[in-house]
């Protein structure tokens, strides 16, 4: 149930942005998140839904991408994917994590207050 | 009227801010910090308990723990200087709390700084406290398949400890899948079997850190 703990992060986060820049309501959460994480957005929902309850944040709606892996050969360049393990065309065992470990808010529906 | 705003931001940024701040200021100093993470029991105050034993180190621990101070009296026996962070049930540590607990400590005479985080597998994985690196604990009793079914915390840990490997005789952990599973989730990552009753494993577990720490001295402003 980490999707408990990782809501929090959300909600402190969202509260802060909406505060900052005066919208009325945040109407929707675009959130990608990698693969490795392991969050299922149903439960993500639930907690969300759970959390926010009588704050600004009640009636927001969470919108889960999921990103795929993708590894990076830090000595060839070659990019690969889902299998993960070593590089498959050199065998190096240095890659870098190109994605798949993410929790971004990518964007944000908003209303804004009438000018 | 509604309007699209693009964000792109982590969605622990407020978390990683202190984590950030952590990050710089023992940069300066030259000071090791690891982020030691595994299940309840799994052997993270052991280990400690023998890191000081040796007399290589010269270290301070952070004590995440869900209620009691028991851990942190085990390391003061040793002249370990802990501070105490109770989670009041709370699954894992955050930065802002423990950028608090520095306060307490020696800094500027250490070499590490150990938190011992809370006893799970998923949550303390995905806090960032500002560490050089984490380190994965998985004690044998626990099975050989815990990798796969815990994959952020061990991908993004530097160093995985099997620790009590002394039980191995009496279980049937599968090693092949262990050692599969580790190369296919973090091929680089620094593999040790420890056994801290007969401290076997301890020698290459300190010569990490020595490194880790020369490293991190050496580049010190
Ligand atoms: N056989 C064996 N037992 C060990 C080893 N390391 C630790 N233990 C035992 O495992 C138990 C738990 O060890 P701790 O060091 O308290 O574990 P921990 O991970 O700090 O536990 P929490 O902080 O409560 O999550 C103790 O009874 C230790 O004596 C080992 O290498 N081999
Ligand atoms: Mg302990
Ligand atoms: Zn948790
Ligand atoms: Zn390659």
């Amino acid at each position: 149930m980490h999707e408990f703990s990782l809501v929090e992060s959300i909600v402190d986060s969202l509260l802060t942005m909406q505060q900052d820049a005066g919208w009325r309501r945040i109407v929707q959460v675009q959130l990608r998140v990698g693969v490795l994480r392991q969050v299922f957005p149903d439960i993500l929902s639930f907690a969300f839904e759970t959390v926010t309850r009588g704050t600004p944040l009640e009636g927001t709606k969470l919108v889960v991408e999921e990103v795929p892996l993708a590894f990076r050969c830090l000595d060839c360049g070659t990019t690969w994917g889902d299998e993960g393990g070593t590089c498959p065309c050199c065998g190096s065992i240095q890659r870098e994590t190109l994605a798949g470990m993410e929790l971004i808010i990518q964007s944000l529906e908003v209303e804004e207050p009438p000018s | 009227m509604n309007k699209i705003v693009t964000i792109q931001q982590s969605i622990m940024a407020e978390d990683e801010k202190f984590a950030d701040a952590i990050r710089a200021d023992n940069g300066k100093r030259g000071l090791l910090m690891v982020n030691l993470i595994g299940s309840p029991g799994c052997g993270k105050t052991t280990l400690l308990e023998k890191t000081a034993e040796a007399r290589r180190l010269s270290f301070a621990v952070i004590e995440g723990d869900l209620a009691t101070s028991r851990d942190a009296e085990r390391l003061a026996k040793h002249d370990i200087p802990v501070v105490q962070v109770n989670t009041h049930g709370g699954c894992h540590l955050e930065a802002n709390v423990v950028q608090k607990a520095m306060e307490a400590l020696p800094l500027d005479t250490l070499d590490v700084l150990f938190v011992e985080n809370v006893g799970n597998l998923v949550c303390p994985a995905e806090f960032d406290l500002g560490e050089d690196f984490k380190v994965a604990l998985l004690s044998t009793p626990e099975g050989a398949d815990k990798p796969l079914k815990y994959p952020y915390l061990f991908t993004s840990s530097e160093v995985i400890l099997l620790t009590k490997a002394d039980l191995l005789p009496y279980l049937n952990f599968d090693m092949d899948m262990f050692t599969r599973d580790v190369a296919h989730l973090n091929p680089s990552a620094k593999t040790v079997h420890v056994d801290s009753l007969s401290g076997r494993g301890l020698d290459e577990w300190l010569a990490i850190l020595e490194e880790r720490v020369r490293e991190k001295k050496a580049h010190a402003l």
